[in-house]
């Protein structure tokens, strides 16, 4: 079809059974979601279908057994990102009232564009050589909690400690910091009225 | 064939057994693998059938609790007429929520109206897999129990919000903001103090939290370490209190003020969903406590020998249930007895108190951890 591209065997077999298709089930329904997250007229029913396409992705973390990153993903993303957005969609006013549609020029050039780049990005992808295989699930506890856990606070050349330290600094300071905005401030002249009151 | 399997006794025992059915079976039928996916999806359903009978089973008998609870506290004597003392009340409740229509309000968001309820229900439903309700009565014995729970914290959030904004309705709109802004706020102490059981028991595997407690009952984390430990479970009592939306901080249902809050424009089985959610909600975050703090499925042995030969008779279940519901009645009791505040004073409550309080109680901890043990 494209010249330069040869596409290899790829391996339709399920050679680990349940856990493949596991896989091209997330896989598919991940597709879908995002799909439907980009199509969607309505915003609030976007930021919906980018939340399952989330989860998609977590449980494909749990089949590469790294489960901490699977965590961090629903942590992060569904009980902080998306929250706030959907809070943020709530707040504005007129809803889905006038639904945003694009000319059919901008509508050509975005189609054009988006399989310009579906074509390079699975050009860069064949050509490598361990993608027969499948992807390699790292070995059972490799990214679990303790081992995860035991390299952050490592001390030696391969651990993290230090920049561990300064990140949950960080994060102390903008939990303190967010106690002292929410501690009530009187400016110094209402307190004057109130006194002469 | 790599096919996945639940690592549980009873699990072992349909896997024995599987194997043993078959041979009388053709032999075309016989083969390691397919025995295999058989017992999986046996033990599979195993699991899903014990926590949905967990969750959906004690619905009734905590509405039924709930309400005779409340009765009491205001000196009536609650339902009556139906069965003895009105058992059988909740039974008729549930079966005329079911048979009623289900319709949305019109100009409603129907896929975000109907897709809510769903939502709402898939934390306490994974939280409840994760409990671990005797030695060997667990579904998931997960490494990572602790950071799974807070995570699917999340979703019960989400589900509210959708859930007000897709009716329609000014005050499910208010009901749902309020509710939000006061779960999100709570679940930071509520993460923290969990975060505080980690740290003195040194795992966030709910077994083995359990397990560090074995021995008397001075060896549970309310009593273990003194003072804080009861700090400690007062705070989750609090927190997980208002994650739940439970009376005094139900704001976000304020009757008076709402008309019900989120669910307003909810009947039928939507509605049902909504309220199951809750009442889940109360078991997990009672088993939570009960595994956190009063030593789960353990007995409670004084460091009598003749006494506490006794005790250990009794199957661990029936002390986690026992314990389960205690704390089920410490809840209906609180919420029962204390007026609501209003929504800056409970965000106030959790901005300026809990958490300061938290932060103090986590370095507490480090430092006793340090120092003692």
């Amino acid at each position: 079809m494209f010249p330069g591209l040869s596409i290899p065997e790829m391996p339709l077999a399920f050679p680990l059974g349940g856990m493949d298709i596991a896989f091209y089930a997330v896989a598919l329904v991940m597709i879908v979601t995002a799909v439907c997250t980009v199509a969607v007229k309505n915003i609030l029913q976007s930021a919906v279908f980018l939340i399952f396409s989330f989860v998609g992705t977590a449980i494909l973390y749990l089949l590469l057994n790294a489960e901490f990153a699977a965590l961090a993903q629903v942590m992060v993303y569904i009980g902080g990102v998306v929250i706030f957005v959907v809070f943020t969609i709530l707040l504005t006013s007129h809803l889905g009232e006038d639904s945003f549609s694009a000319k059919i020029p901008r509508l050509f050039a975005a189609f054009a564009l988006a399989v310009a780049f579906v074509v390079v990005m699975i050009k860069c992808l064949l050509p490598i050589e361990s993608l027969k295989e499948g992807a390699v699930a790292s070995p059972e506890n490799y990214a679990g909690l303790q081992q995860m856990a035991f390299r952050l606070l490592g001390y030696d050349q391969s651990g993290f400690i230090i920049p561990f330290e300064v990140v949950s600094i960080l994060l102390l300071m903008t939990l303190i910091v967010s106690i002292t905005v929410a501690r009530r401030w009187i400016p110094d002249d209402y307190k004057k009225e109130e006194e002469e009151k | 064939m790599f096919v996945p399997s639940v690592t549980n006794p009873i699990g072992d025992f349909v896997r024995e057994l599987v194997p043993q059915v078959a041979a009388f079976l053709p032999a075309s039928l016989q083969s390691d693998t397919l025995n295999s996916v058989v017992a999986f999806l046996i033990n599979a359903l195993i699991c899903v059938v014990a926590v949905c009978l967990v969750n959906i089973g004690s619905a009734p008998i905590l509405i039924y609790m709930e309400r005779k609870v409340c009765a009491h506290v205001q000196c009536r004597l609650g339902p009556m007429r139906l069965g003895w003392h009105g058992t059988i009340q909740t039974v008729a409740d549930v079966l005329k929520m079911l048979f009623k229509e289900v319709y949305a309000p019109s100009g409603a968001d129907k896929l975000m109206f109907y897709l809510a309820p769903l939502i709402v229900l898939i934390g306490p439903f994974i939280v409840c897999a994760l409990i671990p309700f005797g030695r060997n009565l667990v579904v998931a014995d997960v490494s990572m129990g602790i950071p799974l729970i807070i995570a699917v914290n999340g979703f019960g959030v989400l589900g509210i919000l959708l859930g007000g904004w897709s009716s329609n309705n000014k005050y499910s709109l208010l009901g749902a903001l309020r509710s939000g802004a006061q779960m999100i706020s709570y679940e930071i102490s509520f993460a923290m103090i969990l975060l505080f059981v980690v740290m003195i028991s040194g795992s966030t595997n709910l077994m083995s939290i359990t397990m560090g407690q074995e021995g008397t009952i001075f060896d549970w984390w309310v009593f273990k370490i003194p003072v804080l430990g009861l700090i400690a479970f007062v705070l989750f009592f609090i927190s997980s209190t208002a994650e739940m939306n439970r009376a005094p901080f139900d704001i976000a249902e304020a009757e008076q003020e709402l008309t019900g809050g989120y669910h307003t424009e909810y009947n039928g089985t939507p509605f049902a969903m909504f309220y199951l959610a809750e009442y889940i909600a109360l078991v997990t975050n009672s088993a939570l406590a009960t595994t956190c703090f009063l030593g789960g499925f353990l007995p409670p042995c004084i460091g009598v020998a003749f006494i506490d030969n006794y005790l250990n008779m009794v199957p661990g279940v029936i002390w986690f249930f026992a314990k389960v519901y205690f704390m089920i009645w410490c809840y209906m009791m609180v919420r029962w007895t204390f007026v609501r505040p209003r929504v800056d004073q409970l965000m106030d409550f959790e901005w300026k108190f809990l958490l300061p309080v938290n932060l103090l109680l986590l370095v507490a901890g480090a430092a006793y951890i340090a120092l003692v043990g």
